[in-house]
């Protein structure tokens, strides 16, 4: 046979095995089936991620005041992630300023008398989804998710 | 006598046929694929229709291959078939069926083919090529920003279809889109405003109401010369001022993001109902 | 006849029984490929090899078992509707009366697992009142507590497994037992951190009770000043929201607490209870 024969029968033979491979990972296997009820109960992450002196300071503060007010006063944010959640990863993906000015938006939106928040879509859990990429101003960074859309709550 | 044991012999010798009936055989997968090809069942089918594949050469049964490949989302694979369909009877459709999987693998840069001008197919082929101008056009819609023709986009359409696109490209041209500067104007004059803009009333009315609570309370309290809370609520209320103003212009992005979604799942719905421009076969009847 | 033909044609009969006996239904080949892929765990391809068996097999000998096998194939796969569909596809094959009720058991315990509860009551219910099934009783009253319990209703579960199964009869009620009732938690929290302290969230209580001391204090303080609108501001804003807030976390305690003893007894049931399950 000459070089070319083998190449080209190397070729079909790597097509054929691929074809099946790709078949392969398309096929469902035996699904992990639990008999728990879904726990929509996410705990609170205390702990301090990052060495940054200001996120730590800010951290403080939150878990502060996730320990003696959040978790006392009660189910009062509509959405997901909550007001404090959303300071914070706001922080993250800006800074200390726009993540403040970031924070009273979401105050006032939480405080809507008219209720009016049928343009969000839902987690499962119930709770409108709010994520603050969606605010930082890059439009590049936001993510359009229609109303009837139902968002995984991890 | 003779004749009774002739009969007796032949009697476990008739079940032989049936009992050593042959499951894979490549005629009897071939009628096994058909159907599950016909119950859409495409990865079953496009795996048996591989497992005969070169033991029958078959045009139809390549196409079907692409056809399946094409249906589970498998366009590399499905573009691969075409190359055993280059002579074949299905030259044409195996064609418009490869433009179709590379136009719904990357349909915002399937345009970048026409600038590049390395065209997949004979441009001497007319059916073929309208196809390609067809999706050329759609992906122009849903990807580019550059400022297109009119007729560059409606040209390879007609009838109902024309009418459609020039709609899309209306929508494209001018989209009902809010200028965000604006709505931090609005919200800097009138606190809320901006929201209105945009639509989110609740929301600007909330922004109207807690900003001109706080700045009553502000100005109350220095009036009463409580200092420390008069300064309290000035500092609240200039950060909820800020916030509207900052959330308007958010609010106005949103708005912006939203029509544009909008607008590419009109188009997709569109291309399913069309199936994509793209007859229907039908290898069942 | 000659004794040489004679001794031929015993052969060639000795020799047509002998393939009659020792070649096996080729069918029967496909059907037992197909078992042994399920056997193995290989769902997808099990479907495939029994599909191809039912496509070929006119004469509907094994409709019945691949329907029934396909659809525990695709149980195992959690896709329950497929499931579904085909025992509802060998509850039609079915031959006897055995098969007719292990069909539509499959069917109940495919809508326990995928927590539709109430069609698996309803279903259980039609199968109580059909008179083919009168002697199948304690089978309908096991399924109808593994119903009951994916439901969270842990005594209605204990009374249908009642004197047939001790075991899990015991369990449901130990689980009851130990439930918080939710009702009581709230009704408890109308003193602030009581009911906190009911469910077992001491710190959660104590702070409660702090803060509602405060702002209770503070509007109190307000009106008694004639401060009206510091008074009206302070309790609606603060004092009513923290004393909201103290109802609303009794009762998510009492909840929580409650979904984790159901988790944890569902836990044992899929991993340690050695017994028939969904």
């Amino acid at each position: 046979m000459t070089l070319n024969s083998y190449k080209f029968f190397f070729i079909l033979l790597f097509l054929s095995t691929s074809a099946f491979c790709q078949i392969d990972n398309l096929k469902w296997q035996k699904a992990d089936l639990s008999y728990e009820k879904p726990d929509n109960f996410i705990p609170r992450n205390y702990s301090f991620e990052s060495d940054d002196p200001v996120e730590f300071v800010t951290k403080s503060f939150t878990n502060a005041y996730w320990f003696f007010v959040s978790d006392v006063d009660g189910d009062n944010c509509p959405f997901r992630p909550s007001c404090s959640v959303f300071f914070l990863d706001a922080a993250k993906e800006t800074n200390i300023f726009q993540a403040s000015l970031m924070f009273f938006d979401r105050f006032t939106r939480d405080t809507n008398f008219a209720k009016g928040h049928y343009h969000y879509p839902h987690v499962r859990s119930g709770y409108f989804y709010d994520p603050p990429q969606n605010y930082t101003l890059n439009q590049g960074k936001i993510n359009y998710i229609p109303p009837a859309f139902i968002v995984d709550d991890k | 006598m003779k004749y009774c044991l002739i009969f007796f012999f032949l009697i476990p010798l008739s079940t032989l046929p049936q009992s050593s009936f042959d499951f894979h055989s490549p005629e009897n997968i071939k009628k096994f694929a058909d159907h599950l090809f016909c119950q859409g069942d495409y990865l079953r089918a496009v795996e048996e229709y591989e497992s005969i594949k070169n033991s029958n050469l078959n045009d139809t049964i390549d196409f079907k291959i692409m056809l399946c490949y094409s249906e589970i989302g498998l366009y590399q694979m499905s573009n691969l078939s075409e190359v055993r369909l280059s002579k074949s009877i299905f030259k044409k459709e195996a064609e418009c069926l490869s433009l179709k999987n590379r136009f719904k693998a990357s349909p915002n840069s399937f345009y970048k083919i026409s600038e590049i001008k390395v065209y997949p197919f004979s441009k001497e082929d007319r059916l073929t090529l309208n196809y390609f101008q067809k999706l050329t056009s759609v992906s122009f819609l849903l990807g580019s920003n550059e400022l297109i023709s009119k007729d560059e986009i409606i040209n390879p359409f007609d009838g109902y279809e024309k009418k459609t696109m020039l709609s899309f490209y209306e929508m494209k041209v001018n989209p009902a889109c809010k200028s965000p500067a604006l709505a931090g104007v609005f919200s800097a004059v009138i606190p809320g405003s901006g929201k209105m803009y945009v639509g989110e009333w609740g929301d600007g009315i909330t922004a109207l109401l807690a900003t001109s609570l706080l700045a009553f309370l502000a100005y109350d309290n220095f009036r009463a010369d409580h200092k420390t809370r008069a300064w309290i609520f000035t500092g609240l209320g200039a950060f909820f001022y800020a916030g509207n103003v900052y959330g308007s212009i958010a609010a106005a992005q949103i708005f912006n993001a939203r029509i544009n979604f909008e607008f590419s799942e009109g188009i997709n719905l569109f291309l399913e109902q069309k199936n994509y421009f793209m007859p229907e076969y039908d290898f069942c009847n | 006849m000659t004794s040489v033909t004679k001794i031929f044609i015993v052969i060639i009969f000795i020799l047509s029984g002998a393939i009659r006996i020792f070649s096996q239904d080729s069918f029967q080949q496909q059907f037992d490929l197909a078992k042994k892929l399920f056997d193995e765990e290989n769902y997808f391809d099990a479907v495939t090899e029994f599909k191809r068996l039912l496509f070929f097999d006119d004469t509907g000998k094994y409709s019945y078992e691949a329907n029934k096998l396909i659809g525990l194939s695709y149980k195992q796969g959690a896709k329950f509707s497929d499931a579904i569909h085909y025992f509802s596809l060998a509850e039609n094959n079915a031959s006897t009366e055995d098969e007719v009720f292990e069909s539509k058991i499959e069917i109940i315990k495919v809508n326990i697992l995928r927590r539709t509860i109430s069609r698996a009551l309803t279903l259980l219910d039609d199968l109580r009142i059909d008179k083919r099934f009168n002697n199948r009783m304690d089978d309908i009253n096991y399924w109808s507590g593994w119903a009951y319990i994916f439901a969270d209703e842990w005594e209605k579960a204990s009374t249908s497994f009642n004197d047939h199964n001790p075991e899990l009869s015991a369990l449901c009620d130990s689980v009851n037992g130990d439930f918080y009732n939710v009702t009581l938690a709230k009704t408890l929290s109308i003193i602030p951190g009581v009911g906190q302290f009911y469910t077992g969230e001491y710190v959660s209580g104590l702070i409660s009770i702090g803060w509602n001391v405060l702002w209770g204090y503070l509007t109190i303080n307000a009106f008694a000043e004639d401060r009206v609108f510091d008074g009206i501001m302070v309790g609606t804003l603060l004092w009513w929201r923290f004393y909201s807030g103290n109802l609303q976390n009794a009762e998510k305690f009492a909840q929580q607490k409650n979904l984790e003893k159901t988790n944890s007894a569902l836990r044992y049931l899929q991993n340690n209870y050695i017994g028939s399950k969904p």
